[in-house]
C-alpha cells in the first residue's frame, strides 16, 4: 500500500489502476494539499476582507485577518471621489481596457513569433539574440527609465496612445518562457509539417501555437497584469488627462488622500486595490483552464 | 545535419531559412533595440557621468568610475543591501524549487478536484505582481514579524552562529512570501512531468526498480532542464520584485539630490553584475548536475 502510494507520487503511473473518482485512499493527498492551498488563497481573502474594513480595524495592531464589522464606507468614499473628477471615470476605464487588450494581443504575437524564430529556425545571430535577451532580462527596468524617456521623446510618441503599448511589446520574460516551451516541441513534428508542404507561417500558426497554449496563456496573464496595473506610463509620458489609465487615476486618488487625510486614505486604498485586483482574478480564472487542460494532451512526448 | 545532401540543401535554401527566421523576429528586434537595448547603453554612459537635469536638457560631467567606487566603497547602505539580497535569494531559490517540484509531483497524480488544486497553486501569479502585493506589504501581511519576537524563536536565533542567523530569520519571517513565488515554476515542472514517457517507468518496474529508484533515476533527471529554467525564472522574479530593497534604494537615489541619475545608473549596473554572477553560478552548478544526472 505504502509502496504503491510512493510509486504514484514519484510519477510512476499505471493507467487503469488509478481511481477515476474519489476514493478513501486519496484522503492523504487532501491532507497535504488542502492546508497549502488555503495558504495560497490567503492573499485573496485578505485583499477582499481589508477592502471592507472600517478604519479602526485597518489600523489594528496586531493586524487582524478577517473583517469583523464589514462596511461599504471605503467604496462610497471612493465613488464620491469619482464624481468630483474633471474627466469622467469611464474615460480612464475605456483607455485601460483598450490599451490592455491591444497590449496583450500584440505582445503575445511579437514574443511568440520571435520565440519561434529563436527556437526552430537556423540563422547566424540566433544565439547572440537569445543571449542579449537573457541579459536584458536581468536588468533593472527603473534604471532605463530616463534614457527610455528620451527615446520616446525623439520618436514623437509622447502624449500618444501608442506610448502605452509599444515599449512593452518586446517583453524579455515572455520571449524567454515561450522559447523554453517551444524548445520542447520535437523537431520531427515540424519536419513532418514541412514535408507535407506547410509554410513557415502555417507551421507557426497551426502547429507551434496550439502546442504551446499553456505557455501563451501564462504570458497572457502576465502581460495582462503588467498592462492593466501600469500607472507609470501615464505618469511619465502622458500629459493629456484623457489619455491616462484607470490604474493611474486610482493611484492619484489614494496618494492624494493619504496626504490630506491619512486614515480615510488607507480605506480608499484598500477599496481601490480590490477594484484593481478583480479584473486580474477574472482573467486568471478565465485563462487558467487553458493553462491546465491543454497541458495534458498537447501531444508532446 | 543540414548538409547531408549538398545539392538539395544548398546555400540558397539555408539563406532562405535564415531570411524566414529574421522575418519572424524582426518586429521583436526593432522593439527590443529601441526601448530596451538603446536605453541600456545610454544608461551605461550615464553611469560614468555626473548627470544633472536642466531646463535645456541633460548635462553630463565625465567622472570615469567614480560612481561605481562611491557605491561600492563609500555608500554605507548599498553593499549591505546587496549582501542581504544575495543571502535572501540563495535561501529562497532552493525552497521555491523544492516546494514547486513537490507540489507539481502531487498535482500530476490522479485524484478528484485535481483541476481546482492546480488553479489554486497557480494563483500566486496574480498575487506577487500588481496591487495585491502592495496592499499586503502595506498591511504587513507578507511577513510574520511576530515569529522573530517569540521568545523561543528569538533564543533559538541567538544560539545560531552569526553567519546563519540572518538567513534563518529571513526564512522564518518570509516563508509565506517565498511560497507565493512558485506559481509559474509549478506550471513548468508540471509540463515537463507530463512529457516523461510512461513506458520508461514500466520498463524500469519490469527490471525490478523500486519507486524510490525510479524517482531518482527517471523522474528527477527528466526534470533537470525544467529545474534550470525555473532557477533562472525564480532569480529574475525575485530580483525584479517591486518590494525588493535594492530596487527601492536605487529608485530612491534616482530622484535624490545627493544621488542623481548617474549614481543610480552605476548602482543598477553593479546590481546587474551581481545578479548575472549569481545566475552564472546557479546555472553552472545546475548544468553540471544535469549532465551528471543524464549520464
Amino acid at each position: 500500500m505504502k509502496r504503491n502510494w510512493f510509486r504514484r507520487f514519484t510519477g510512476v503511473r499505471n493507467r487503469g489502476i488509478n481511481p477515476q473518482g474519489f476514493h478513501v485512499s486519496q484522503i492523504k493527498f487532501y491532507l497535504l494539499l488542502l492546508p497549502l492551498a488555503v495558504f495560497m488563497l490567503l492573499p485573496v481573502v485578505f485583499i477582499v476582507s481589508s477592502a471592507f474594513k472600517p478604519p479602526d480595524e485597518l489600523y489594528a495592531y496586531p493586524p487582524r485577518f478577517f473583517v469583523i464589522h464589514p462596511t461599504f464606507k471605503n467604496f462610497t468614499d471612493l465613488f464620491s471621489k469619482f464624481s468630483n473628477s474633471g474627466v469622467p471615470v469611464s474615460r480612464y476605464l475605456f483607455n485601460s481596457i483598450v490599451i490592455t487588450l491591444v497590449a496583450v494581443a500584440a505582445s503575445i504575437l511579437v514574443s511568440s513569433t520571435a520565440a519561434y524564430a529563436l527556437s526552430k529556425k537556423r540563422f547566424r545571430l540566433k544565439q547572440t539574440l537569445f543571449a542579449v535577451n537573457t541579459v536584458a532580462l536581468m536588468f533593472v527596468p527603473i534604471a532605463v527609465t530616463i534614457p527610455r524617456f528620451l527615446v520616446i521623446e525623439r520618436l514623437n510618441l509622447l502624449d500618444t496612445f501608442w506610448v502605452h503599448i509599444l515599449p512593452g511589446l518586446a517583453m524579455p520574460v515572455g520571449l524567454f518562457l515561450l522559447k523554453q516551451f517551444m524548445d520542447s516541441i520535437p523537431n520531427e513534428v515540424i519536419e513532418a509539417a514541412q514535408i507535407d508542404g506547410a509554410s513557415d507561417l502555417q507551421i507557426y500558426w497551426r502547429i507551434v501555437l496550439p502546442m504551446i497554449r499553456p505557455a501563451i496563456a501564462t504570458i497572457a496573464i502576465l502581460t495582462f497584469q503588467a498592462a492593466w496595473n501600469n500607472a507609470e506610463t501615464s505618469t511619465l509620458y502622458i500629459n493629456a488627462e484623457s489619455l491616462k489609465t484607470f490604474a493611474f487615476y486610482l493611484g492619484t486618488l489614494t496618494t492624494g488622500a493619504t496626504g490630506a487625510n491619512a486614515v480615510a486614505g488607507q480605506g480608499i486604498a484598500a477599496a481601490a486595490a480590490l477594484i484593481m485586483f478583480l479584473p486580474n482574478l477574472v482573467v486568471f480564472i478565465f485563462l487558467q483552464s487553458q493553462v491546465m487542460s491543454t497541458m495534458s494532451h498537447s501531444g508532446l512526448k | 545535419m543540414t548538409n547531408s545532401n549538398p545539392f538539395r540543401r544548398g546555400v540558397s535554401l539555408r539563406v532562405r531559412e535564415a531570411l524566414h527566421g529574421y522575418g519572424f523576429i524582426v518586429v521583436w528586434i526593432l522593439g527590443f533595440s529601441l526601448f530596451t537595448f538603446l536605453p541600456l547603453i545610454e544608461t551605461f554612459r550615464y553611469s560614468l557621468h555626473q548627470v544633472t537635469v536642466t531646463a535645456e536638457g541633460i548635462d553630463l560631467d565625465f567622472l570615469a568610475w567614480a560612481n561605481y567606487t562611491r557605491a561600492l566603497f563609500t555608500d554605507p547602505n548599498f553593499v549591505e543591501l546587496l549582501i542581504g539580497y544575495l543571502i535572501e535569494t540563495l535561501v529562497s531559490v532552493p525552497i521555491v524549487l523544492i516546494f514547486s517540484m513537490i507540489i507539481a509531483l502531487f498535482l500530476n497524480l490522479d485524484f478528484k478536484l485535481k483541476g481546482l488544486f492546480r488553479t489554486i497553486f497557480f494563483l500566486p501569479v496574480v498575487i506577487t505582481s500588481g496591487p495585491v502585493i502592495k496592499e499586503l506589504t502595506a498591511q504587513g501581511a507578507t511577513s510574520a514579524p511576530g515569529i522573530a519576537n517569540n521568545p523561543v524563536v528569538a533564543e533559538f536565533l541567538l544560539g545560531l552562529p552569526r553567519a546563519l542567523r540572518n538567513p534563518v530569520e529571513y526564512l522564518l519571517t518570509s516563508f509565506i512570501l517565498i511560497l507565493w513565488f512558485s506559481g509559474v515554476q509549478i506550471l513548468i515542472y508540471l509540463a515537463s512531468l507530463q512529457k516523461v514517457d510512461k513506458s520508461i517507468y514500466e520498463a524500469a518496474a519490469i527490471d525490478g526498480a523500486s519507486a524510490w529508484e525510479s524517482y531518482w533515476k527517471i523522474t528527477l533527471p527528466s526534470l533537470s532542464a525544467a529545474t534550470i529554467v525555473n532557477a533562472i525564472y525564480t532569480i529574475i522574479t525575485l530580483s525584479h520584485f517591486s518590494e525588493n530593497k535594492v530596487i527601492q534604494y536605487i529608485y530612491a537615489q534616482t530622484y535624490n539630490v545627493h544621488g542623481g541619475i548617474g549614481y543610480a545608473s552605476a548602482m543598477a549596473f553593479i546590481y546587474f553584475g551581481v545578479m548575472s554572477l549569481l545566475l552564472g553560478i546557479v546555472y553552472l552548478f545546475l548544468t553540471r548536475w544535469a549532465k551528471k544526472e543524464s549520464n
